[in-house]
């Protein structure tokens, strides 16, 4: 994964879980650090707000199981910067 | 303590013009949910709501009054004027002073606000209409209602969101109990399908972007309506006085605020005001058969107001019908608690529970009986109407059958 990409992300995670930027990496939990769907609604915002991508609902709320750790929303963030650079 | 029974009730919905037309599509399901025609939903997620259909109003009201009459107050006011003709009340004399109005919306005039405010922000323009704030204020409805009806007693406007009607109803009942007024004239109107609104919802990501399926497995969200109900409160000696028909008793009111968050709901708070109306009432929880939910379709309403059912109701939970209109008439925020608390006493009226439409397979989550798709025809002696709006601010009403 990029290194820039991965470090907005996690800068951003950070921001809204309240950890310290050094605690927050690709492994961090999403759940565990009291992500919950409200915060991100929030996290989603501002990540499409930083990277000019569109995040589809689908990728929220309580039964989705596919963001689990900090890593698989970079990896979400990277496929739709790609998506948005090849339409 | 005076009983206050329900003389006149009128509405505007995207299901018609008229509470007849509501009434109808109503108990069969028929719903008013479609593409969004207001304003062009290209790059919009959201294309979906329950708008008023076949309505101009330059055909509606004269031309002089639309520069002060935002939409929001052209629902108010047609749902009103149908109340108080189906009431058959005139208002002049000490009846116009003994006669409050009540009526909540969620934000008042936003047409008005957000098309003049885009005029200054983008287009340059360098003044705007001189009647701007007084056709966007939230108690324009009210004024309008009092104006056009000659109504004098106490008149203001409520706001709780999805409560704001709601908390009208409410206002009226503890006005004509403590004997302030004889009648009321009271619900809630919205009007706030609008570029900047819409957006402003799908930013929230509780919004569905097909239909709306209450307590349904697939439902994926709520769907915005627009429209207008009002009710007419009278005392019971105020209406038998006059020889009016009667619809059916307002019994119980019950209010509480969870105390706990913006967005998420939480079943103690709901819990609570269910507790409060059935005990306003003097019912117990067996006497209520069929209960209109809140039931937006979000993911969370539906299992937290379930959870608070079966809290407030024990086991007699198994044997309510309960069911979301907001699936057929869409989400009318301001307006909901006024629409649905009609819904309610057409159901007592026509003894039948007005369907959950559009529901697909139960949710785990959500395990009472939501009367899927087909309106039911059952005894209903007592019934329930729920509000919890954002912030955890909660109504409920009980309406029963009119009996001497």
């Amino acid at each position: 994964m990029s290194e820039s990409v991965s470090d907005a992300v996690l800068n951003i995670l950070a921001k809204h879980t309240e950890l310290d930027r050094d605690k927050v990496t690709p492994d961090t939990p999403l759940q565990l650090s009291g992500v919950d769907s409200l915060m991100m609604v929030e996290i989603i915002f501002d990540l499409e707000e930083h990277f000019d991508i569109s995040i589809p609902d689908e990728m929220l709320g309580m039964q989705n199981q596919k963001l689990e750790t900090a890593a698989d929303v970079v990896l979400l963030v990277e496929e739709l910067i790609q998506k948005q650079q090849t339409a | 303590m005076s009983r206050i029974v329900i003389t006149g009730m009128g509405c505007i919905s995207s299901l018609g013009h008229t509470c007849k037309d509501f009434s109808s599509k109503l108990m069969k399901g028929v719903s008013g949910i479609g593409p969004i025609t207001l304003f062009d939903t290209t790059g919009f997620r959201v294309k979906v709501a329950a708008e008023v259909k076949d309505y101009d109003e330059l055909r509606l009201f004269p031309e002089k009054q639309l520069s002060k009459l935002d939409r929001y107050a052209q629902f108010a006011l047609i749902a009103s004027r149908e109340a108080v003709a189906d009431a058959g009340l005139e208002f002049s004399g000490p009846l116009a002073e003994r006669t409050a109005v009540v009526h909540g919306t969620g934000i008042g005039g936003q047409t008005t606000q957000e098309l003049n405010y885009f005029k200054v922000y983008t287009q340059g323009m360098k003044r705007l209409h001189p009647f701007t704030v007084p056709k966007l204020i939230p108690s324009a409805g009210a004024s309008w209602i009092s104006m056009d009806l000659g109504i004098t007693g106490p008149a203001f406007a409520t706001t709780s969101a999805c409560s704001s009607a709601g908390h009208a109803i409410g206002m009226s009942m503890l006005m004509l109990r403590s004997g302030i007024a004889d009648v009321a004239v009271t619900g809630g109107s919205e009007a706030l399908i609008t570029y900047g609104t819409i957006k402003a919802w799908e930013g929230l990501r509780v919004m569905s972007n097909d239909t709306c399926r209450p307590f349904s497995l697939q439902r994926n969200g709520m769907v915005i309506g627009e429209g207008a109900g009002t009710i007419v409160l009278e005392t019971l000696d105020h209406a038998r006085a006059r020889g009016a028909a009667i619809y059916g008793e307002v019994t119980g009111l019950g209010m509480s605020s969870d105390a706990h968050d913006m967005l998420q709901p939480l079943d103690k708070g709901a819990a609570a005001a269910m507790r409060a109306a059935l005990n306003d009432a003097g019912l117990a929880p067996e006497s209520i058969a069929y209960i209109n939910a809140h039931g937006t379709g979000t993911p969370q309403n539906d299992p937290t107001e379930t959870r608070a059912i079966r809290q407030v109701f024990g086991s007699h939970a198994d044997k309510l019908a309960v069911s979301s209109t907001k699936s057929i008439h869409g989400h009318t925020l301001g307006a909901a608690s006024a629409l649905e608390a009609i819904a309610t006493v057409l159901a007592l009226n026509e003894q039948k529970a007005p369907p959950t439409a559009n529901f697909q397979d139960p949710d785990p989550q959500c395990d009472l009986d939501y009367v899927p798709n087909t309106a039911r025809p059952m005894p209903i002696t007592h019934a329930m109407s729920n509000s919890f709006a954002f912030g955890g601010l909660n109504t409920v009403l009980v309406f029963s059958r009119y009996n001497d």
